[in-house]
């Protein structure tokens, strides 16, 4: 097991690639769901679950139907066409599995939480069937998609790319929480009247975001520690 | 071949929808959860402001508890009887006359009567003022900074002459500035008459520690308490029983007897009022001109 290889990605997916702070992606839960730090942390956690299972999900689907040479597509080929040496590839159809996925998993999540977490679902309201259209999510399986398969660069197993997801929703988490907090504290601030509410809020994403460019390079010189 | 990879790619897809459909509709039929219907339809009935005047987050919030926890009907206060009337019907419960709940300022006191005033330049709200020891002579009477007109949303109180004034026209009842106001100067009452007699004092003081701070405030006097059962001093200040509130009963007598003015009628004005102001020239309203109005947004930073 390659740990330093694996810890360096989480790293690089939790603080140094932030998902929201970096790519800018996920934004709108981001804002919508930061006023209370139990409803930022518990949204935390559902888009964390969601991508964690997306992730498996999809990377099962592209892995085993989709790639180039997939086993079961090529086998269902076989039987159709045999003795054809044409490699099968359904690459094509990586983008709308994904989002057919994702949108299956967050339907599966938001009856969990209704059933188990009466608390945890009203207080979400609307913005649990938002993290169907969370781009965070989509965003973590195109980022599996550039790994898996016989032609990527550095194809992933399943265990990277759940880690991956789960590191990218903690770094999720991570802004979501710290962002709660802070607008929590907001509310007792004197902020000028035209830039109370959204534009307050915006202006603190976009510092939060420039706050987290300060760790860009640390994963070369993390590397160069480990003599990698 | 492109039609087989066509087909392929149609079975993929449809392998992928039987797939989560079968989980799905596993799921579905795994956390069922049981709502009462009934939740549904009373929450339709609502008005659907969710003012919060109901003491619940919601309409949706009140819907569940009156279906779930038996809680009375006629809490809504946007809805009012009708309202009442409809959730009865669907709860198949029988609605009893059901008073409007409006708030009433316990205070009477405009800036010529408040003595002891000290300048103030801090942040212009009461619960900032409210901090600052000896801003005004009465330590229980309204401050004058319009933290209940800012938190209003139907532009129904305003600060008339540093006093908080109710307009009764336009309230809905919401109570959200009784939750507001930093010295707990407004309640809530059962309007049970267009124009009810109210307390507007809350000072607990008596007779000469009152008339050093106020001009109008209630000196403790007790001549309600004699005059009416439905008044009682406790703490030097009366209070109105409004359980026991008749309509019918004019209780004039005890108004002109306050001497001061504690105990004054609040409310929408009666024909009465109104006929006697009817000659009164009345100025005509001024349009604002917004190139020259500036509006009450300001600069604090």
């Amino acid at each position: 097991m390659d740990l330093i290889g694996l810890f360096l990605l989480a790293f690089n997916a939790t603080l140094i690639n932030n998902y929201v702070l970096h790519y800018f992606v996920g934004i709108c839960a981001y804002i919508g769901v930061s006023k209370r730090i139990e409803m930022a942390f518990g949204m935390g956690c559902a888009v964390t679950f969601v991508m964690g299972v997306a992730a498996m999900l999809s990377w099962s689907a592209i892995y085993f139907l989709l790639q180039p040479g997939a086993p079961l597509t090529s086998f269902i080929f076989k039987t159709i066409h045999p003795g054809s040496d044409s490699v099968v590839n359904l690459s094509v159809l990586n983008s709308i599995v994904s989002i057919f996925v994702i949108a299956s998993s967050v339907q599966l999540v938001e009856m969990y939480i209704r059933k188990f977490f009466p608390a945890l679902y009203k207080a979400f309201g609307v913005y649990l069937p938002l993290i169907t259209t969370n781009c965070a999510i989509l965003f973590a399986c195109i980022e599996i998609m550039k790994h898996v398969g016989k032609n990527a660069v550095e194809p992933w197993g399943l265990d990277k790319a759940l880690l991956l997801a789960i590191s990218a929703g903690m770094g999720f988490t991570l802004a979501i929480v710290l962002m709660a907090g802070i607008r929590e504290d907001l509310e007792n601030a004197d902020v000028p009247a035209p830039l109370q509410g959204p534009g307050i809020t915006l202006i603190t994403a976009g510092i939060f975001a420039m706050a987290f460019m300060g760790f860009t390079g640390i994963d070369r010189g993390l590397a160069v520690l480990f003599g990698r | 071949m492109l039609l087989e990879i066509s087909l392929l790619a149609g079975l993929v897809m449809l392998l992928l929808a039987l797939f989560s459909g079968y989980s799905l509709g596993w799921a579905n039929k795994t956390f069922h959860v049981e709502v009462d219907p009934k939740i549904a339809q009373v929450n339709h009935v609502l008005p659907g402001a969710n003012c919060g005047g109901c003491g619940y987050i919601g309409c949706a919030d009140y819907a569940s508890a009156i279906v779930l926890q038996g809680v009375s009907v006629t809490k809504c206060p946007v809805g009012g009887e009708s309202c009442a009337k409809k959730i009865a019907d669907i709860m198949g419960v029988e609605v009893k006359q059901s008073w409007p709940y409006r708030p009433v300022i316990h205070c009477a006191a405009k800036y010529p009567d408040r003595l002891k005033r000290i300048p103030y330049a801090g942040e212009a709200t009461c619960i900032a003022a409210n901090l600052v020891s000896g801003i005004q002579g009465c330590v229980y009477g309204c401050l004058g900074y319009g933290d209940c007109v800012a938190v209003c949303k139907y532009d129904a109180i305003h600060i008339v002459d540093g006093l908080s004034v109710v307009d009764y026209e336009k309230c809905i009842g919401c109570g959200a500035c009784a939750k507001i106001c930093p010295r707990n100067i407004i309640t809530m009452v059962p309007f049970k008459m267009e124009n009810i007699v109210a307390i507007a004092c809350s000072n607990k003081d008596f007779m000469n520690d009152v008339k050093s701070v106020c001009n109008v405030g209630c000196i403790g006097c007790k001549a309600c308490e004699r005059l009416s059962p439905i008044f009682k001093v406790a703490n030097n200040l009366p209070s109105i029983d409004y359980n026991q509130y008749d309509p019918g009963v004019s209780y004039q007598a005890v108004v002109d007897k306050c001497p001061r003015e504690t105990i004054i009628y609040v409310g929408k004005p009666s024909q009465k009022d109104k006929d006697a102001v009817s000659k009164e020239e009345v100025p005509k309203p001024v349009e604002a001109q917004f190139k020259t109005t500036v509006d009450s947004t300001e600069w604090r930073g």
